[in-house]
Order: structure tokens, then C-alpha cells, then sequence
């Protein structure tokens, strides 16, 4: 069997390259297991999302009922909607920590210019996997969230109303937006994720791990290499223990504080008090409170739409902006710490603050 | 005498136009239908000026009508002269009561008014010249009369008993007439009022709902049932059909008013149903007279069943704080909630067999909705039983994984 696929495929080299892997050891490793415990919860959210897409149906009428159902009749249909909903959030938390610990240890360096545009481009389209699969339990916080959501691309000047129409399917939240959100969490979305991450995990076996600049600076000062084990059995099995911590984490979340339904949403209801979108966008949503009703002349959210586009694009051409100067590594940090501050400070002030 | 008959309605017009600015400035109040109304100051009498202000706004001077009107030419001193209080409401008849003069301006309204008046107590009295009574300007006001839909209105159903409280909360002037002046404190302390003062409910009965607007006449004890019977259909037909009417009419006792009490009506307790203390049952019955055993049934029925959806509530609220959905509990309960709402209805048959079937619907509802509350907390033991050994597996596979990478030879 093995000599029949040998001759097919490059098994011998592919065997090979696994046991001459070595991935560098050093007091920053930890924060390579990061990349791996992101794609365990990628993995955990296929298996789910396929298990919860035999019984969902993606309608106004019958979205909130299915998952009910999900919850309430089908076997261990609450565990899985749970795991997905845990899941959901967790990955996004994990693919968070692992851009700042890449982006802190300066990892997207050159060559690795490409890996880190597919990575900063995978968490853009997971936060869109969670601002779609928000809405589809079709529930009460959901639907106004989404509302505001959508409302914010009102501000784009020029196209801002035909970009609502087209989120929105229509001039307001209905079940058509519902069901081009379905259509764009199960079908496009997984799309685009399939190339970016292969093409993102290709990169990254093709270039290795990266050394953060203060340990190879130390390596080449000592005169030493840096220090490396075995991809396969050492790096892999320490994986695998970040992977079955996370599959711990996921499973208490689920059994003991399930991912609660909420009311229908009900379209002709008034928004309920304390409406708000997933905690990954707090910040922005708290941040954009603090946003004044004109800046320089132009409208504040306007103004709040084009620093953060900048901020996303900034973010995006890193390895460009960074000339590798020991100088520019220092900006770059200091303005990623500010930014992490700003985020953390900002999602704090929406937990605790005003829930108006 | 001539001083003295001016002087009551002079006292009159003055009251009208205190109620109205008290009734004005209630309805500016968006908070206002949460309080009982205020009782309008005693009567007063407009100034010529006020009486021009208020006529402006005036429903009559939209139509075209002028103070020659009503009030003829002026007099040689150049005034209008007031009209006599027995004389108002005829003068208001002769357009009111004429269908071809009333289709020119509102082809739908009604032209029996003043022929309901003459039935009424207060069209009887005024009949017989006593001008203490009211007549159509006190209680629409003189000048400034707005259409009945209008929520301005002193007889908008908001405003209806506030303005009868002008005269019925007088203990000095409801005293000859052997009239209680705590009716419209009873009525506030109502169910009835609850509904219309704080739930806006303007549906909800106040005083000419029973008494009749333009006839309005205190029903006799043979009538009041029929009154209740408006809004409360099934409870009439079942008192009707019940044992306990008969009893009543021969008794000389009013239907519904016996238990309920007529102003001051307020909800239903199943402590009334009772042989003990100060039940209402209490009253006539004891362990001795007709009827004991099933006021004892209905009782321990009611009884029964808020137990077993307080002991059902208790354990989905229990459920639902741990995070499962329990919505056939819900469900199941308001079902035992509806059978509660039925079966007190169903009291009023005064019988056990009615009322023991939908007890029966009631108990097995409740018992449903504590079955689903049940398994849902059993579901949650069987949740935390998989987990704690999940977590088991888990942290067996974790050691061994940590083993074994201590175990691995030095990279």
C-alpha cells in the first residue's frame, strides 16, 4: 500500500522534510503554539458549523425556531451549538493574541511579508465570520446589533448607501439580509479562508519559524546557533497539548454556561436597552461614542470610518512600513502596545460603563 | 330669591371653568392618566371676556354658531344675558334633538340626548325647577365645548369621573339627595380605575359606562347585573344559570354587588372563597348551610393549583438560571395560567362540576411544565456527569502527554 501510494504521491519527501523540520527553541516559543491553537478552533468551527447546517434553515420565519430545536430536541444538539458559539469567540481571542505576539516579536519580517498579509487578512475575515454568524439565531440582541452594524457603512460618503443596501439586502435588516449573511458565513467566507490559509500554512512550512530579533542579535553575539528541536515528535506533541487545553476550555464553557438564544427578534419592536455587538468589536463601538458630531468639517463617524481603514490598511503593509531599523522596530512596538491599551481600555469602558 | 337663584348657577359657571382649566392642564401632563383625577374646584362664573376666550376654541363657533345663539340679543345694557339653568338644556334640545339640523354638521350623531336627560335623575330634578342638579353645560362646559372624542374633553373617558366628582365628592350638596360623596374616592381605589387611570385602558368602565351619560341613573338592584353583563359575559351566564340567582332574588340581595361591592371594586382573591374569618363566603355561610362543601372544593382547587405553579415555576426559573431552555414549561404553564383566569370565571356557578374540569386541565398543565422543569434539571445533572468525565479523559491524556514530552530526548 505504502510502495502503491509512494509512487503517486511524494510521500518519501514529504515524510522527510517532517523529520528534518526543526522549529527554533527560546524563551518565546510559547507564542508559536498560537497560530496552531487558532486553527484547533477553525477546525472545531467546521465540524460544528456542518452539524449545526443539517438542521438550521436560514429564513426570518424559521431561523430562531431551528436553533431551538438544535437546542431543545436534537441529540447533543445544545453541545454543539455551544462548542460553535464558544468556539467562535475563542478563535477570534486566539487569532487576536497570535497577530500582537507576531506583530511584538517582529515575525513578519522579511521574507515572511506574504504570511503575515494572509494572517492579518484571516482575522479580518473571521471577525466577518462573527459579524455574519452573529445574526443567524435570528434573536433580539443580534438583529439590532446588526442594524447598527450595517447602519455605520451609511457613512461612506458616495457609496455608503448602496454598501447598507447591498449588507442589508434592502433599505433595512429583513430576512433577506439574514439570508445573504447565511450565504456569505457558509459559502463565501469558507471560500476565501480555504486559500488564504493554505496559503498562509504553506508559507509558513515553507520559511520556518521566525527568531525574534533580540535572540538571534544574543545568537550572533555568543557566537552560537539558535537553539531548535524536532518538529516532530517534540514541537508537535507540545502542540497537541495546546490543542487538548483549548478542547478543555471549550468543553466546560459549553456544559456549564451554555451560549444562551435570547428573545426573537421581533423587526417591528422597539430596540431593547443594552444592545450591543460582540465583545471583539466593543472597542470600536465604545470608541465611536467618544467620537465628536463633526470633525474638521466632516462627520465624526466618517472620520471615525477613514482612521480606522487606515489603521486596518497600516496593519495590512507592516512589512513595508517597518524599514527593520532598530529605531522603526521601537515605533512600531510602542504604537502596537497604544493600540493594544486603546483596545483593551475601550472594551473595558463598554463592559462597565453606561449600557446606553 | 332672584339674588339667590343667580348665585347658584353663577357658582356653577365658575366651577365649570375652574374644572375646565383643571382639565386642561391635565391633559397637557403626558403623566397624568397614571394619577386619579383631580376633583375640580367648586363652581365659578366666566367674566364676558373668558366666555368670548373660550368660545373661540368652541366646537359651536366652528359651526358657525354665534353668542346670539344661545343667549339671544343683547340686552338694553348691551350683555348677553346669562341663560337660566332650567333653560339649558331645551335650548341645547332644539338643535341637539332635531336630526335635520344635527345631519348638517355630523350626520352620525346621536339626536337622544335630551330624552335621555328627562329619564335621568338629574333631567328629573331640573324638571321639577331644582337647579342644584347638573344640566348639559356643567358637565361639556358653556364656552369652550370641545367634541366627546376630543381627550381635552371634561367628559373624555380619562376625564369623565373627575368631572361628576364636581358635584358627587360635595358632601353639602349630595347630602339632600341622600347621595354617598365617596363614590368617586371608592371608584379610584377600583380595578376599573387601575385600568383607566394607569394602564390607559379606555375601555375600562367609569361612571357613565354603568350609570348611563345622559340618563344617568343609579341602577336598581334587578338591573346592576345586567349593567356588570356588559364587559363580564360569561360571569352574568353563569350567575344567571347558577343556583345562588334564585337564592339572591328572593333574598332582596343585588347579584353581583353582594360579593364585589359597586364602586370600589377590587380584584378577586380566592381568600374570599372561604367558611372562615373574613372571607366573603364567610358572610352568609358557615359549615351548617347549603354549599359548604363546594365552597371547600373550589377553595382547595385554587389552592392546589397555585401551588403546584409556584413548585413548577421554582424549578424552571432554576433550570432556566443554569442555561437550559425549558419553553415547553412555559408554554404548559400559561396553559395552567389560562385554566386559573377560566376557573375563576367559573366560580361564579356557584357548582363543582365546571369548575373541576378545567382544575383538572389547570393540575395538568402545572404538573406538565414542573415534568419539563424536571428533566431539564435532570438533563443538567446528565451535562455535568459527561463533562466531569470528559474533563477526566482529558486530563488523563494531558499527564500522558506531559510525560511523554519529558520523556523525549534532549532536541
Amino acid at each position: 500500500m505504502r510502495e502503491w501510494l509512494a509512487h503517486r504521491v511524494p510521500l518519501d519527501e514529504v515524510e522527510a522534510a517532517i523529520q528534518h523540520k526543526r522549529v527554533p527553541r527560546h524563551r518565546y516559543s510559547v507564542w508559536y503554539y498560537l497560530g496552531g491553537m487558532t486553527l484547533f478552533f477553525f477546525i472545531v468551527q467546521v465540524v460544528t458549523g456542518i452539524l449545526l447546517l443539517l438542521y438550521y434553515r436560514p429564513s426570518a420565519e424559521e431561523a430562531y425556531d431551528s436553533v431551538q430545536f438544535i437546542m431543545t430536541r436534537v441529540p447533543f444538539g445544545w453541545l454543539v451549538r455551544s462548542i460553535h458559539s464558544w468556539s467562535a469567540n475563542l478563535m477570534v481571542g486566539a487569532a487576536f493574541v497570535h497577530l500582537f505576539s507576531v506583530l511584538f516579536l517582529k515575525a513578519y519580517r522579511r521574507p515572511r511579508e506574504i504570511t503575515w498579509i494572509s494572517g492579518v487578512l484571516l482575522l479580518f475575515v473571521i471577525l466577518a465570520f462573527g459579524f455574519t454568524g452573529y445574526l443567524l439565531p435570528w434573536n433580539e440582541v443580534a438583529f439590532f446589533a446588526t442594524r447598527v452594524g450595517t447602519d455605520m457603512a451609511g457613512a461612506v460618503p458616495v457609496v455608503g448607501e448602496t454598501t447598507v443596501r447591498f449588507l442589508r439586502g434592502g433599505a433595512e435588516v429583513t430576512g433577506a439580509t439574514l439570508t445573504r449573511f447565511y450565504g456569505v458565513h457558509v459559502a463565501v467566507l469558507p471560500a476565501i479562508t480555504t486559500v488564504l490559509l493554505g496559503l498562509h500554512l504553506l508559507l509558513v512550512q515553507y520559511h520556518g519559524m521566525s527568531v525574534p530579533p533580540s535572540i538571534e542579535a544574543r545568537a550572533k553575539t555568543d557566537g552560537r546557533p539558535v537553539p531548535t528541536m524536532p518538529f516532530v515528535p517534540h514541537f508537535a506533541l507540545r502542540d497537541l497539548f495546546g490543542w487538548t487545553v483549548a478542547l478543555a476550555m471549550l468543553a466546560g464553557l459549553s456544559a456549564y454556561l451554555p451560549w444562551e438564544l435570547g428573545h426573537k427578534a421581533d423587526p417591528f419592536a422597539p430596540a431593547p436597552a443594552g444592545i450591543h455587538p460582540e465583545w471583539y468589536f466593543l472597542w470600536t463601538f465604545q470608541a465611536l461614542k467618544y467620537v465628536p458630531g463633526q470633525v474638521l468639517g466632516l462627520e465624526g463617524e466618517l472620520v471615525a470610518i477613514i482612521v480606522m481603514s487606515l489603521g486596518a490598511g497600516a496593519l495590512v503593509f507592516l512589512p513595508f512600513i517597518d524599514r527593520n531599523t532598530p529605531r522603526s522596530r521601537a515605533v512600531i512596538t510602542w504604537a502596537a502596545a497604544a493600540a493594544l491599551v486603546f483596545m483593551v481600555v475601550m472594551t473595558a469602558l463598554a463592559f462597565t460603563g453606561d449600557p446606553s | 330669591m332672584k339674588r339667590g337663584a343667580l348665585i347658584v348657577p353663577g357658582l356653577l359657571v365658575l366651577g365649570v371653568l375652574a374644572a375646565s382649566i383643571a382639565v386642561r392642564a391635565h391633559a397637557r401632563q403626558p403623566d397624568s392618566p397614571a394619577q386619579p383625577p383631580a376633583v375640580p374646584a367648586p363652581p365659578a362664573r366666566s367674566t364676558p371676556d373668558q366666555a368670548a376666550a373660550a368660545f373661540k376654541d368652541d366646537v359651536h363657533a366652528k359651526a358657525g354658531l354665534g353668542c346670539e345663539s344661545c343667549h339671544g340679543q343683547k340686552t338694553s345694557g348691551g350683555s348677553y344675558a346669562p341663560v337660566a339653568r332650567t333653560a339649558i338644556a331645551p335650548m341645547c334640545a332644539t338643535c341637539h334633538a332635531d336630526a335635520s339640523v344635527m345631519r348638517k354638521f355630523a350626520p352620525q350623531v346621536r339626536i337622544d340626548q335630551y330624552a335621555q336627560y328627562q329619564t335621568s335623575v338629574h333631567g328629573r330634578q331640573m324638571a321639577k325647577g331644582d337647579t342644584r342638579v347638573a344640566t348639559c353645560s356643567d358637565c361639556h362646559h358653556s364656552h369652550g365645548i370641545v367634541q366627546v372624542r376630543d381627550t381635552r374633553s371634561p367628559v373624555a373617558p380619562a376625564h369623565v369621573a373627575g368631572t361628576c366628582a364636581a358635584c358627587h365628592t360635595d358632601a353639602a350638596r349630595m347630602s339632600p339627595f341622600n347621595r354617598s360623596p365617596d363614590v368617586f374616592s371608592d371608584w379610584s381605589k377600583s380595578v376599573h380605575a387601575d385600568a383607566l387611570l394607569k394602564r390607559g385602558d379606555r375601555s375600562a368602565p367609569t361612571c357613565n359606562t354603568c350609570h348611563g351619560s345622559h340618563g344617568a341613573t343609579p341602577p336598581g338592584i334587578d338591573a346592576v347585573a345586567n349593567v356588570c353583563a356588559q364587559c363580564h359575559v360569561r360571569e352574568a351566564e353563569l350567575f344567571k344559570a347558577s343556583k345562588k340567582a334564585a337564592v339572591f332574588a328572593e333574598m332582596g340581595q343585588s347579584d353581583c354587588l353582594t360579593c364585589h361591592s359597586n364602586h370600589h371594586i377590587v380584584a378577586p382573591d380566592q381568600t374570599w372563597i372561604s367558611l372562615e374569618g373574613e372571607a366573603i363566603c364567610a358572610t352568609c355561610h358557615d359549615e351548617t348551610t347549603p354549599g359548604a362543601l363546594v365552597i371547600r372544593s373550589v377553595r382547595k382547587g385554587f389552592d392546589d393549583l397555585q401551588q403546584r405553579m409556584r413548585d413548577a415555576e421554582g424549578v424552571l426559573s432554576r433550570a432556566e438560571t443554569a442555561g437550559m431552555l425549558i419553553e415547553d414549561g412555559k408554554l404548559a404553564m400559561h396553559d395552567a395560567t389560562e385554566a386559573h383566569v377560566r376557573m375563576r370565571v367559573l366560580v361564579h356557578a356557584f357548582a363543582s362540576p365546571p369548575f373541576d374540569e378545567v382544575l383538572e386541565e389547570g393540575l395538568a398543565a402545572a404538573d406538565k411544565s414542573r415534568a419539563v422543569g424536571d428533566d431539564a434539571m435532570d438533563e443538567l445533572q446528565y451535562r455535568r456527569r459527561g463533562l466531569a468525565v470528559a474533563t477526566l479523559l482529558i486530563l488523563g491524556f494531558l499527564a500522558t502527554l506531559f510525560v511523554k514530552i519529558r520523556q523525549l530526548p534532549p532536541s
